[in-house]
Order: C-alpha cells, then structure tokens, then sequence
C-alpha cells in the first residue's frame, strides 16, 4: 500500500489503483467475450455459406434428396445418404457404448473398492484421450481384418469397424457421467432399501440407477452427440461410399429388411462428417457450389449436436432429483 | 422387495446367483474398453518395434535383465507410498523434462534463432525486469512500476512482432518504430558477437540456474541448492568435450538440454535426496537403464536376433517419404510443437483472463448477472461443438475472410485456441472455484484491492489446478486432426516451418496421410512407429499434469 501517512487514510484516494482496478476488470471481460465471439463467428459463418447454397439448391431438395455427389456429375446434394450413413455409425456406436457404458458406471459407483477405482477410472479416461486418428488407424488396420474373420463378405471399408471403435472412444463419457449420478444418490436410500431386505443387485437396479436417471439419459444424449460429431476415425474406417440401402415398398411405405440393413454394416458408407472432409480435401474453388455446400452440411451437424446439447443440459437440470 | 427366496424355514436364504453374475457382468463391462484399446495398441508396439524380427532368446535376456529386476523392485516397495510417490514423480520429471528440452530446442533454435531470441527477450526483459527492480529495491511506493511493466511486456513483444511481419513481407523500409527498436538492432549485433552457446548460457542457462537455486532454497533450509546451481554449471562445461564428439547434438543445444531436462531432474532429486524411501525411488529409473544395457550388452554378446525397430533415431530425424525406409517425422515433429507453443500462449492468456471474470469479477444478479450466466451457457455448449465445425470456421474466417495463407502455422495455431479454449476456461474457472473464499476475504480485511486478491492469493493458489487443465486441454489439441484438414494443412511437407507463416504439417496429419498407404512398410511399420512417437508426447503431458495434480492435492 502507498498510503504512509500515521493515521490510516479511510478515505481512500488511490487515484491510480482504481483506474488499475477498471483496467483489469475491461481486460478480463474482453478475454470472456471472446468465447461469445466465437459462438457468433461460427453461426455467421456456416449461415452466411449455408445460405448462398440454399439459394441455388432448395432446402427441400436438400433434405430429401436420395443421392450425394457434389463433384461428380450428374450434381446433386441430397443430404439423406450422409444422414443414413451417420446414422448407422451412430446406433452401432450407441448399442455399444450405452450398455457398457452404464454397467461400468453401476460396477464404478456400487461395487467397487476405492483402490480398483482409483485405477479404473483414469484408465477409462485414456479411452477419450487417445487421439481419434490413431483410433482410426487402429480399426483399418488391426480390426477389420480382426473381423473379417467373423464376416467374411465384410469390404476394406465398412461401417461395423467404425461403430465399434467409435463406440470404445465414447464409453468414459457415458460412464464418466452417469456415475457422477450414482455417486450423488445420498446413502440413506440404499440404507433403506437393504433395511427392507433388497440384495445388493436390486439396491443398484431398483433404486440407484432410477434415481440416476436424470444424468444417465444426459449421458447417453451426450455422448450420441459426441459419436455424430465424430470425424477422424470414421474417414478413415468407414471411407467414402454415400450409400443408401435397397428399400422395397409395402403399403406405399418405404421399407429396408433388416437383413439388408445389417449388410450395410459390412458396406462403406459416408456420414455427414467424412462428406466435409472429403470435399475439403478434394480442390473445391471458393465460393462454388460445393464449397458452399460444406457450409450447409456443417450448419446441419452444428444444429444436431448443439439441439442435443441442450436437450442433455435440461435433462440434467428439469429431472434431477433433489436430496 | 422381491427377493428370490426359498421359504423352507421361516426366515429363507437369499439367492445370490443374480447378484454375483451382475457384479462380474458391469466389472467385465468395466474392462472391456481398456481390454480391446490394450490389443489394439499391443499389436502397434509390436510393429512400430519391429519385435518379429527378435529370436525367442532376446525376449528371455530382456525378461532376465530388465523386466524381472524392474518388477521385484516395484514388488519390493509395493507397500511404501513415499517410494512409489518417488517413483511415480521422477518418471514424470523425466519424461516432462524431455518434452521441455525437446519444446526449447525447436523454440529457440529451430524457430527463433538464438540471435533474435537474444535481441527480442533482453529488448521485452530488460526493462520489464528493471521496471519491477525500481518498485522493489528503489521506491517501494511506486505501484504504477508493475503495471507500467505489464504493459511493456505487451506492447514490447507487439512492438517485435510487428517488426518481425515487416521482415517476413520483406518490407526492410524504416518500420515506423524504428527509434524504439533501436536497441533491438545493437543487441542483434552483441548476439552474433557472443555466438549461439554464448547466447543461451547467458539467457536461458544462467536464468534457470538461478531459478532453481532459489526454488531449492525455499523449498529446503540448507545449501543444497548452491551446490546444484554449482553442479549443474560444472556439468554444463564438462559434458562440452563428449557433446563434440556427437554430430547430431550442437554445443547450443546441449545448453537447451541442461536448461530443459537436467535443470528440473536435478531440482526433483536435491528436494527429495534427504529422505531414505525418497532416495530409494529415485534409484528405480537407475535400475531400468541398467537393465536395458546389461541386456543390450548380453544380446551383442550371444549373436541374438535382435528386434527392428521403425521407431528409432532414424524416424525422429528425417522428412516425409514414399519410401517407407525413409520417411520420418521430422518435418511434423517441428510442426506439431511449433503449433502447440503458439496454442499455449493464446489459451493461458484468455482462457485464465476469461475465468477470472466469470468467478472473480462477475455478478450472479441483475443484468450483469444474466450477461455472464448467457457466456457460461455458451461456453459449455461450445465444448460440445464437433472439432470440425471449427475447422469451417477457421476455413471460414482465418482463410477467406482475413486471407491467412492456406496450411500455415498462425492458421492452424488460431483454429486449435479457438477449439480448446472452452475446456481451458473449464478447468480453470474449476481451479479458481476451489480457493478457499477465507484467503480471499482475509486479502480483502487487509485492505488489498480486488486486482491484488487475485494476483497475490487466488491466481498463485489456482496454478497447479489451471495448469493441470490446461495441459489435458493441449493434450486434446496435439491430436486433433479434422480441423487441420479443412484449413489445408498438407499431410506431406518435406521441410520444417521458419516462421508463423510458412506451410507446416503435424503428427496426426501425417498418420492420417500415410494411414491409406497400402505398402506393408507403412501400414506394418512407418505408421505404427508414428503412433507411437504421438502417444509418448501425450503420454508425457500427461503424466505431467498428474504429476502437477498430485503435489497439488498432497500440499493442501
């Protein structure tokens, strides 16, 4: 303090100090302006390119079109095959990765001794730090050839491998997540369910998983989420084919066997995600209509996610439970 | 409840069947992740090693020589956790100072150079250093002296980066600031008098010395620390003979390497040398290197097939090939480094500025208050935004809009901060909730301003935790590649960046690029030995942040 004086000044008079003070406060309110920047600086620029390519391709068409192929002609941007593909990754990642994820959280929160758990869970950790390219290096080249042992009509490039890699990657989020959850159970509720004479298993089934809930299904939203926006490993195991599967027609309604729809799984395929990079990779001149179709595909990926988002926040907000 | 009971005598036995099979169904679920990445990455390290080309007895002599002694020594201690802490913190320091050795070599004299290094850290140092000598030694009421050098580190290295641009655009025309950077040029001059090792024992070495000198100190009350700035220096000049010897290794980087790697190693081991179960940890990377020698030694000596490894010297050293013999990861290694140091800087700098907002200065009420819980919102739904989403912004913004050339160092550098950002600000505005608010109203009852609060209590108390953070966040950015492709990083570059402007690639984008080589001495070998070089970096932030973590949670 500057003040020398021998009786303290209560006053106050530290000219220079305030105008520190207000310094500071500006330079820290920039610093978090910046991430509402960026927020704006994306919608901006995926809107401003999404619809000059609205304008030449009609959302309808884009939306409902059944073939993908921005460069070779005959042109056309139908969104439906990339959305089939992303799809398809995603429910293989999902009935993966949900199951396991929550087993593990209920093995995590319920059964495990402190010690198991302090190795267990930065194990699971490295799961998601692992870096997804080398992810999809590992499922090319170590595990489709794994599998084509089980399958053996299965191609170099096929939709199964992604969804199981893709899969593995997200199982710390959902686990990571839902045992917050379990953990925030308070333990009279299993106290009082062992006081009726519950077993162990039905404590975690019947009362800690349902009072869970909530983070659970934010979990699962979460990761879901996390496996559309996936992009590394699926360009490089699933590759680069838009394909739709044969769909039949009964009773004027489109209608894919099951049978078929799992052979896709041993097809390539193409989601929303490898589109972009391969347009990005491919030499596309600025502002043609591929370029700009990126944009539209990027809007479409960004809404998902952040419409997911926010579904998973109100989730974990509207159906907490209260203790 | 319905419990599965046999009601044969009154009170009935419980069927435990369900519950056991349960209880090893979630822990198999539990494993089943770890299990297949664990395969996965045991098939990489046998091909990045080359380990089918070993005989059976080459395995047996490593089993003999370094796996069973590292193991009994590891089962030996397994009960002493001052040990195994030892352990555990040494490795850290060991693999954290390779990074850092590695990170100042590539900054200082790959990047930089050690010339304008000289003439740019004395011209921003200099009177930033005798700015805060004033306000300490002088004229202790001098409160201006901090923020007058606050300000000139900003506007000095503004100053310098300007006058860097101007060079690159190869405008040598007066820059507008030439009477400041005047004293720029002299030094320039002095640098190239002093030659390059000269440079960085000045600058770098004597800075750490002293640095650790004064940790030591304060961290013990005897002289250790004397005796290991002395050792330190003495090694620096006696190891210079044996460094002449090695082509590879510069006088100058040897500097580096005692600044980066020996300096941090020798603070780790004078702390923790008094203490017998701390000595006895220490010895644990001894006995692996022993190990690897005598079984190094052993080989050589029976005439044993020895493994052939595409992770090697060779790979480290060489640029980008068809030929899988050839091709290594130079160019991507300087990239990749390059990249995060630039990463680094932006996203402490706002990343710590935008939490100390949000949890210092923000107002949970009122207008204000609905302003910062919008910039929260934002900033956790923007976590979740895809990673390559924000390369359309960067293709986007950085290229067409602001005309940033196409794959270049400054472009991807921006497009990673802008993505990790939000997890920065995450994990420090966590590390900032956790400072206890009685330090702060206990700054507050002595009169302290609210900038003083959090420059004197709750920053210096939050580092470990905003480090650690930040680190994982870097960590995250070193593998990102979605984000690169969309801003034209190339995946094949046969030279390493000079400047921010210049074309660059990064680890990841090279394995993406050789990824789809058919050729069996990439996917069998020059690929997986790429993987592995990622894995050890992110292996060894990491361990580093935990590192961080953990004497953070022992100190409080």
């Amino acid at each position: 303090m500057s003040d020398e004086a021998q009786t303290p000044d209560l006053s106050g008079g530290r000219g220079f100090q305030t105008v520190r003070e207000r310094l500071y406060h500006a330079l820290f309110f920039v610093c978090a302006l910046l991430s509402v920047l960026t927020t704006l600086a994306i919608v901006i620029a995926l809107l401003t390119e999404a619809l000059g390519f609205f304008a030449e391709v009609p959302v309808l068409d884009f939306l409902t079109g059944t073939r993908w192929s921005p460069t070779i002609r005959p042109v056309e941007y139908g969104v439906l095959p990339l959305v089939f593909g992303t799809v398809m990754v995603t429910l293989g990642a999902a009935a993966l990765a949900l199951p396991v994820g929550l087993l593990t959280a209920i093995y995590l929160s319920e059964y495990a001794s402190p010690r198991v758990r302090s190795i267990l869970k930065p194990a699971l950790e490295v799961l998601a730090g692992i870096p997804t390219v080398v992810y999809g290096f590992l499922g090319l080249v170590y595990l489709t050839p794994a599998l084509s042992v089980i399958f053996p009509s299965i191609s170099t490039f096929n939709i199964l491998s992604g969804s199981i890699i893709v899969g593995i990657m997200i199982i710390p989020m959902v686990s990571s997540i839902s045992e917050d959850a379990m953990s925030s159970v308070p333990d009279s509720l299993r106290n009082a369910s062992y006081g009726l004479g519950a077993t162990k298993f039905e404590v975690s089934t019947t009362v800690v998983v349902p009072s869970a809930v909530s983070g659970i299904v934010s979990s699962f939203i979460l990761a879901i989420s996390r496996a559309i926006g996936e992009t590394m490993a699926v360009v490089i195991i699933v590759g680069a084919q838009a394909n739709l599967p044969e769909a039949s027609s009964i009773g004027g309604l489109p209608f894919v066997s099951p049978t078929s729809l799992f052979d896709q799984f041993l097809e390539p395929g193409m989601t929303m995600t490898v589109a972009i990079v391969n347009l990005a990779v491919g030499d596309i001149a600025t502002q043609s209509l591929a370029y700009q179709s990126l944009f539209a595909i990027g809007l479409t990926l960004f809404a998902i996610t952040l419409i997911m988002n926010l579904i998973s926040d109100l989730v974990a907000q509207r159906y907490r439970e209260e203790y | 409840m319905a419990t599965d009971t046999t009601t044969d005598d009154g009170f009935g036995q419980v069927s435990r069947v369900k519950g056991v099979v349960f209880e090893y169904l979630t822990l198999a679920a539990s494993l089943l992740g770890i299990v297949s990445l664990a395969i996965l990455l045991s098939y990489v390290s046998y091909d990045a090693f080359g380990l089918d080309a070993a005989a059976p007895a080459w395995y047996v002599v490593f089993l003999l020589t370094l796996v069973a002694p590292s193991a009994g020594f590891l089962w030996y201690v397994r009960d002493r956790s001052t040990v195994r802490s030892s352990i555990s913190g040494v490795l850290s320091v060991i693999l954290g100072g390779t990074l850092v050795a590695l990170g100042l070599v590539v900054v200082l004299s790959i990047i930089v150079g050690p010339d304008v290094w000289f003439a740019h850290s004395l011209f921003i140092l200099g009177p930033t250093l005798a700015l805060l000598g004033y306000a300490r030694y002088v004229d202790d009421s001098a409160v201006w002296a901090g923020t007058a050098a606050g300000v000139w580190l900003f506007v000095g290295a503004v100053l310098t980066a300007i006058d860097d641009l101007l060079l690159v655009f190869g405008q040598q025309l007066a820059s507008p600031f030439d009477l400041v950077t005047m004293p720029e040029e002299l030094l320039l001059q002095a640098a190239i008098l002093l030659g390059t090792p000269g440079v960085y024992f000045l600058t770098v070495l004597v800075p750490a010395v002293v640095l650790a000198d004064r940790y030591v100190a304060s961290r013990s009350n005897d002289r250790r620390g004397h005796s290991l700035a002395v050792a330190l220096v003495l090694v620096t000049f006696a190891a210079v003979p044996l460094v002449d010897t090695v082509p590879a290794v510069s006088r100058g980087s040897w500097l580096l390497v005692v600044v980066g790697f020996l300096t941090p190693l020798g603070v780790y081991v004078a702390l923790n040398a008094a203490d017998s179960d701390s000595r006895l940890g220490l010895a644990f990377p001894l006995v692996v290197l022993a190990g690897l020698f005598a079984g190094r030694l052993v080989v050589d000596v029976l005439g044993v097939a020895r493994p052939e490894p595409w992770f090697d010297w060779q790979l480290l050293t060489s640029s980008a090939s068809a030929t899988p013999a050839d091709a290594g990861l130079y160019p991507a290694i300087i990239g990749s480094v390059f990249i995060i140091v630039l990463v680094a800087v932006f996203t402490v700098v706002f990343g710590v500025g935008a939490a100390v907002f949000l949890e210092e200065y923000a107002s949970s009420s009122g207008p204000v208050g609905k302003v910062t819980r919008f910039i929260q919102v934002n900033i956790s739904n923007l976590a979740g935004v895809p990673s390559v989403v924000y390369g359309l912004l960067g293709l986007a913004l950085f290229l067409r809009l602001l005309g940033m050339g196409a794959g270049t160092v400054i472009v991807a550098a921006l497009t990673l901060s802008l993505l990790i950002l939000p997890i920065v600000i995450i994990s420090a505005q966590e590390a900032i909730r956790s400072v206890p608010d009685d330090m702060r109203q206990a700054g507050y009852g002595m009169g302290a301003t609210r900038w003083q609060v959090i420059k004197t209590v709750v920053l210096p108390e939050a580092l470990p935790g905003i480090l650690t953070g930040t680190i994982l966040a870097l960590g995250r950015a070193i593998g990102e590649t979605a984000p690169l492709i969309l801003i034209g990083i190339a995946s094949f570059v046969t030279w390493a960046p000079d400047g921010v402007f210049s074309r660059v690639t990064a680890m990841p984008m090279q394995i993406y690029g050789w990824a789809f080589y058919p050729d069996p001495g990439f996917r069998h070998g020059v690929v997986p030995a790429g993987v592995i070089t990622l894995l050890a970096v992110l292996l060894a932030m990491n361990s580093v942040a935990i590192f961080v973590r953990n004497r953070y949670e022992r100190s409080t």
